[in-house]
């Protein structure tokens, strides 16, 4: 038993679905057979409705890491969108502009006497699946919209407030909905003839389709260059901007497919209950999914759907049966309160308890998404620290831009104020293709705004920022990182949760296509892009030598300081960066990392990558800098040769104060 | 009659019931102020409010079916029903922070929120499961007299309210402009790091900050009940978000935001109830509440919040 387990940890994850996929399927399709309950197989087929609900907000909240509080609007919406499509309930007056969905077999024509002819919907159940997820994206989009701007808790109060007036609207438009009785007749789908009706049977292996569809895509996405851009998002949402991640578009993709994943569901849902009400879709609903979402842990595609299928199971089967064995009991010693006892009633109950157990004891859920790595081995642990012996990346730029009359980034007159304190007055600076210049000054004096006003953190109140001869000041970070500049952050900022690997791969964003169309299909073209970006990690990974590779698919949260250093670093370098901006790199490293550190960075010059070096330790910078610039206040007090800045009388005064008049 | 005369009406009823929510905004704010949580048990901690109130007035013998109360006997046993309410409610906050709140307190993102959540669910059936889903009829200790003034029809319940409820913001205002205590609580909101380092004990302030706002949210569960005369497991959910959206509007973190936004939704429920729709009230408040989170989060009266790079 024990050497089998061994045998299957030691697979690939690839070979482990290939062998698990089918096998759970066989599961799913001789279920019904096995358990000969029609009772079960109903239970089960809505089980999977809240597999598809379970998923769609995983997207957002697991992946993306937006807590959306009003889930089940999208779970009303797609209900509503197919509830409508498929009843008597709108009958607009006929006109000729129905004719071709009435060729289609869509609507049909409904004449009474003595009135005018209305159109009878009955659109196919098939198409409005599609047609459902799409209106919930859209709607995804429009409420994800307002909370761009906001913080994770404002955020979901927004998500929250939707969830409440998309209920009330259902109840009050009752020309569109038929308000609080709400729909009634909806028809059942079809397929070649055959008419769903009301056994459970055919909605199970629907239901099956759609849960097994669902954890696809979701696979899919998460193991992708959208996934990656998501879960950077959620983890540092400035970081993921400067490596290229655009926040706004990624959001709203991310609100849209929850969003297309629950209209799924809500379709699903409906088309077997064949009813829909406004009260199906309340705050409770979208606690439960979150609940399912929490209890299997965020982003954990294997854990939701067991939590989805357990809270399925606990509604319809655990909770049933132990109130018939509590009522025993009570029968048996005669308390009558005991044979009262209804535990379904009590599953919020059960729910609020599992949400703060959860979040006091367990946080990552109970099969959380990221998987243990093995330690390393002894050999690696003692490895001396070698150097890679790479001398040259595939994609380097030329040396230097030959033929461009431009230099490669030229600053002029930046200016920017915070209230009253002037961050940059005025700097200009001119860096050419191959250089490596650093900037020193006292601490305040302006290195790191300097940064931030390069790659579009921040906006400059004046003046200009020319990369190349095109401008980009005010142009978004992740834009400016497509442009080639890329950089590293005083403070480090990993996605903390993603291993080194992962981590790289989002540096690579910028230089990857794969939408979630590509994402999803994976065509031959997005594997080779796939397989191109790791091996282009690894290349980088090389030039730090043993340093990193053996830590390939640890989580950074894990790692030493100065490995945590090189990695971001190595992030930086994915972006393919002709500018590379360094903030304080050596800060915090033993002098044998130091200079290990200044050889990294005399190899990426010799790469082809211009380097600016924000930098304290002043040995270093004297080393390996062609030129220095230094800020005091805000203001570039000095700049020139490193011998030169030394002896500058403004520098020393700058650094240790001033002399008193000889 | 008059339109004006509606008007005016409404007005009245608006404010009195502004009273309500500035109530139970206060302490949504004064906790989100101390430690920037959004608590949502706060709300079923004001619906509980009105079961204990249902429970202490039969323990004084006064059913829902009693004739209202006059002269001394009325003040008197309002004195006991708010001061016994408000410190049940008071220690039912603080245990709600103790044991629920406090091991997530350090961590980010939004898992204190989900945990307040959690509780909110644990209250609410707990309180469903003991009194059973039928709305409780609440004893209408309040005489019935009313005074028209210019048409407008004023209830001695409204007098009676508003009052307390300023008696109670005073008192708060002064706590925690005067007192040391309320000195604790303004550094603790400004960083809690440097007010622990300062000799403040920073649990101590989250407690009594819970103590007091939940104390407010039990007085604000007395209006609910008196006012309307019923109470039931589910009403805290809808009066909450009501009472949350006043505290965003008037600035989340703001005391004298928490009671303008308060009486500002009061007026809009009166006002757009009357105007508008009731079966519409809650979409109109809570599209006030995206509005002001989209465009001013800080709401009316809300301090600038620095933001970290």
């Amino acid at each position: 038993m024990r050497a089998l387990r061994d045998r299957w940890r030691g697979l690939e994850i690839g070979r482990r679905r290939r062998i698990l996929a089918p096998v759970l399927l066989a599961i799913g399709l001789l279920f019904p057979i096995i358990t000969s309950n029609a009772g079960n197989v109903d239970a089960a087929a809505n089980a999977f409705t809240y597999v598809l609900l379970a998923l769609g907000l995983n997207i957002v909240v697991g992946f993306a890491g937006l807590l959306d509080l009003g889930y089940a609007a999208f779970f009303a919406i797609g209900a509503y969108g197919y509830g409508i499509a498929a009843s008597g309930q709108l009958k607009p007056e006929w006109s000729s502009l129905w004719v071709p969905l009435e060729w289609a077999g869509q609507v049909s024509r409904l004449a009474v006497p003595g009135q005018p002819e209305t159109v009878q919907f009955h659109f196919s159940f098939w198409p409005m699946l599609a047609v459902s997820a799409i209106v919930c994206a859209i709607f995804g989009m429009l409420f994800g919209t307002p909370t761009l701007r906001l913080r994770g808790d404002y955020l979901a109060i927004v998500t929250l407030g939707f969830g409440e007036i998309v209920p009330v609207v259902a109840r009050n438009w009752e020309g569109l909905t038929n308000g609080a009785q709400g729909l009634g007749g909806i028809r059942t789908p079809r397929l070649f003839g055959f008419d769903f009706g009301f056994s459970p049977y055919p909605y199970y292996f629907l239901g099956l389709a759609l849960a097994a569809v669902g954890v696809w895509i979701s696979i899919r996405l998460q193991e992708s260059r959208v996934g990656r851009a998501w879960m950077a998002i959620r983890e540092d949402e400035l970081a993921a901007g400067a490596m290229g991640v655009n926040h706004v578009h990624y959001k709203l993709l991310a609100f849209a497919m929850g969003a297309a994943v629950g209209g799924l569901g809500g379709t699903f849902y409906v088309a077997k209950l064949t009813t829909a009400t406004p009260d199906m879709f309340t705050f409770p609903v979208s606690v439960m999914v979150l609940v399912m979402v929490v209890l299997g842990g965020l982003g954990s595609i294997r854990g939701v759907v067991v939590a989805a299928l357990f809270v399925a199971f606990l509604q319809s089967v655990i909770l049933q049966d132990l109130t018939q064995y509590v009522h025993a009991l009570g029968r048996a010693v005669g308390s009558a309160w005991l044979q009262r006892v209804e535990l379904v009633t009590s599953l919020e109950l059960i729910f609020g308890l599992i949400l703060v157990l959860m979040m006091i004891f367990r946080r990552e859920g109970l099969w959380p998404a990221v998987r243990r790595v093995s330690a390393l081995t002894h050999e690696q642990q003692a490895a001396a620290p070698a150097r890679g012996s790479v001398v040259k990346l595939s994609w380097a730029h030329a040396p230097a831009s030959e033929g461009s009359t431009h230099p490669l980034l030229r600053v002029e007159r930046l200016t920017k104020q915070f209230g009253g304190l002037s961050a940059a007055a005025d700097i200009n600076l001119t860096v050419h293709a191959g250089e490596l210049v650093s900037v020193i000054g006292p601490n305040g004096s302006g290195k790191t705004t300097l940064f931030n006003l390069i790659t579009g953190l921040i906006r400059p109140d004046a003046g200009s920022v020319r990369l190349d001869g095109r401008e980009i000041a005010g142009s978004p970070p992740h834009e400016i990182v497509a442009r080639g500049v890329a950089r590293t952050f005083q403070n480090i900022r990993l996605f903390n949760n993603l291993s080194v690997l992962e981590n790289l791969l989002v540096g690579e964003h910028v230089r990857l296509e794969a939408g979630v169309l590509g994402a999803i299909v994976r065509p031959p073209r997005v594997r080779a892009e796939e397989q191109r970006a790791v091996s282009s990690a690894l290349e980088v990974l090389e030039i730090f030598g043993n340093r990193l590779l053996p830590r390939l698919d640890h989580p950074v949260y894990g790692l030493s300081y100065a490995n945590r250093r090189r990695t971001e670093i190595a992030r930086a370098i994915m972006t393919r960066p002709k500018l590379l901006l360094l903030d304080e790199p050596a800060a915090g490293m033993n002098p044998a990392e130091t200079l290990e550190l200044m050889d990294l960075i005399k190899a990426l010059r010799a790469f082809g990558i211009t380097v600016i070096l924000i930098e304290h330790k002043l040995d270093m910078v004297m080393d390996v800098s062609d030129r220095i610039v230094v800020l005091d206040h805000g203001v570039k007090i000095a700049e020139g040769a490193p011998a030169h800045v030394r002896s500058d009388e403004r520098v020393i005064e700058a650094y240790l104060g001033r002399r008193r008049a000889a | 009659m008059h339109m004006l005369d509606v008007l005016c009406q409404q007005v009245v009823n608006g404010l009195a019931l502004g009273m309500m929510y500035a109530l139970l905004a206060l302490g949504f704010t004064m906790v989100y102020g101390i430690i920037e949580l959004i608590n949502f048990s706060h709300f079923s901690v004001f619906m509980t409010g009105t079961f204990v109130g249902l429970v202490v007035l039969s323990l004084m013998g006064v059913a829902p079916g009693s004739a209202s109360l006059t002269g001394l006997p009325l003040v008197g046993i309002l004195i006991v029903l708010f001061a016994v309410t408000m410190a049940a409610t008071g220690l039912l906050g603080v245990l709600i922070e103790r044991i629920c709140l406090r091991p997530v307190r350090h961590v980010s993102g939004t898992a204190p929120m989900i945990t307040t959540i959690g509780v909110a669910f644990i209250l609410i059936n707990v309180v469903l499961l003991t009194w059973g889903p039928q709305a409780q009829r609440f004893p209408q200790l309040l005489p019935n007299w009313r005074w028209t003034i210019e048409g407008v029809e004023i209830t001695f319940k409204q007098v009676v309210l508003f009052a307390v409820a300023i008696i109670l913001m005073v008192s708060l205002s002064h706590l925690v402009k005067r007192t040391t205590l309320g000195k604790a609580m303004r550094a603790t909101a400004q960083d809690a790091d440097a007010a622990r380092m300062m000799g403040i004990d920073v649990d101590r302030v989250v407690v009594l900050t819970f103590f007091l706002g939940s104390a407010l949210a039990g007085a604000g569960s007395l209006f609910f009940g008196l006012y309307y005369g019923f109470t039931g497991y589910y009403i805290g959910y809808t009066t909450g978000l009501r009472a949350f959206t006043s505290a965003v509007l008037g600035g989340i973190g703001s005391i004298p935001g928490a009671v303008l936004g308060g009486l500002f939704i009061g007026l809009t429920q009166s006002l757009g109830g009357q105007f508008i729709g009731v079966k519409w009230t809650d979409v109109i408040i809570f599209s006030i509440l995206i509005f002001v989170l989209v465009f001013r989060p800080n709401g009316l009266l809300g301090a600038q919040t620095p933001r970290r790079a």
